[in-house]
């Protein structure tokens, strides 16, 4: 199976529930949901399925992802999420050199 | 402000010409094999391979460090950008890394791959070393998605072993391990390596009860805990030199990430990460035992040299009774 449509399947299996999020490092420490597995998650499902060109803040999202795979553990459907970020960012570096796009991490933190 | 697509072509460019992330001098990476006493690859011996990342770990820091010197994130931008456009450019980089504060993170390195090779011998095993194959495995071009130029090496790594008769490979630390066990048979076709961490051979029946005695918590490295299945491992060889160990909050599969792997990417995001970890270990020890460099090197900064705190390697702990 292609890494994209192996991607597709995966991410569209997200039920939302958020039980990911719990054990997230970046989420605790990061400025809002994006820097948590279902947001990365969403966001992959709108690159790869819905074409959309990722923002600024979503490639922030991705390229944070520890890939620690703690949101692995969680997930009831069984996503392999830190696999699916992994497999994410090669289809938006094309993405990026293709259409010229400029990614810059600058994250977003959490007020302390 | 780091571009990640600049970053890791910077990395690649530098892994494909000269081995090494950086073009640091092989002396550096192998040096340590020739102090423990290590012999050319034989048949049937294990080979160790470091994957450079120990002995890179120094210069790592140094990099982190020098691009959070500026306040304007454009500056450390520009300078990666021009790293990755001008072929001097990761030259003079490695110029500006080279401090007296770098050397002694290698000679620290050296002593940890030391007493991992003590550890093995002492467990009864006698591992070799492949001098020139020795190379980075190029795990974070993986992890920044640069597939085909980190397929490029883990080929080139798989072919260099190969040629020196290798068959069984001995991993230091859970990048390279994971890398070479889990990653490489998916880019390299005819993948014949038979891959296990150090803390996977030894026997902890077989090493020695003399050693320090003491409490101390272990940080578990999410790749041993989550992908290796590496937990029980490196407590029992603990145990076996008499220390007790006191869980963290998180530990074992549930252990919490110390924010290493974004530290080039997101230092602040990471800096974070590694204060929550470090907080939750310290609660129960404050001598920390981490089985991984970066763990070791981002819960350190983290630690920001607080006299109270020990954290140190498992070879440095029990590697030199």
């Amino acid at each position: 199976m292609e890494a994209r449509e192996w991607l597709e399947q995966e991410v569209s299996k997200c039920v939302y529930c958020g039980f990911c999020e719990a054990v997230c490092p970046t989420l605790h420490a990061g400025g809002h949901r994006g820097y948590g597995p279902r947001g990365r998650i969403n966001i992959i499902k709108k690159i790869v399925r819905d074409g959309e060109e990722p923002t600024p803040e979503a490639l922030n999202s991705l390229y944070t992802c520890l890939l620690c795979g703690a949101c692995d553990l969680q997930c009831p459907v069984g996503i392999r999420i830190a696999q699916a970020i992994r497999e994410a960012r090669p289809l938006v570096n094309r993405m990026a050199q293709e259409r010229g796009l400029r990614i810059t991490i600058t994250p977003a933190l959490k007020r302390t | 402000m780091v571009d990640p697509l600049r970053l890791g072509r910077m990395l690649a460019d530098n892994t494909l010409r000269h081995g090494y992330p950086l073009p640091v001098d092989p002396q550096v990476i192998t040096g340590w094999a020739a102090e423990a006493g290590l012999p050319q690859p034989r048949p049937g011996r294990p080979v160790v391979f470091t994957g450079a990342l120990y002995q890179l770990t120094p210069y790592i820091e140094a990099l982190v460090e020098l691009v959070g010197r500026f306040r304007d994130p454009r500056i450390p931008s520009l300078g990666l950008r021009l790293a990755s456009s001008l072929p001097w450019s990761s030259e003079l980089l490695l110029t500006l890394l080279e401090t007296p504060e770098v050397a002694r993170g290698v000679r620290r390195a050296w002593g940890i791959l030391g007493s991992i090779a003590r550890l093995l011998r002492e467990a009864g095993m006698r591992p070799a070393y492949a001098w020139e194959a020795d190379l980075y495995s190029g795990i974070m071009l993986y992890d920044l998605g640069m597939d085909e130029e980190f397929a490029q090496q883990a080929q080139r790594v798989h072919k260099l072993l190969r040629e020196r008769g290798v068959e069984k490979v001995i991993t230091l630390d859970p990048h390279t391990t994971h890398a070479l066990r889990d990653l490489y048979p998916r880019y390299v076709d005819g993948y014949g390596l038979e891959v296990q961490s150090y803390l996977e051979v030894i026997d902890p029946s077989l090493i020695s009860t003399k050693g320090e005695a003491g409490e101390v918590t272990i940080h578990d490295p999410c790749l041993y805990a989550r992908k290796a299945g590496v937990v029980e491992q490196p407590r029992r060889i603990l145990a076996a030199r008499g220390l007790r160990i006191r869980e963290p909050q998180m530990s074992g599969v549930n252990t919490y990430c110390c924010g290493g792997p974004i530290e080039g990417l997101a230092p602040r995001l990471s800096r974070r990460i590694a204060e929550t970890r470090l907080s939750q270990l310290e609660r129960a020890s404050k001598t920390i035992v981490t089985l991984c460099p970066i763990c070791n090197a981002n819960l350190r900064a983290a630690a920001g040299g607080r006299g109270d705190l020990r954290i140190l390697d498992l070879a440095e702990l029990v590697g030199n009774a």
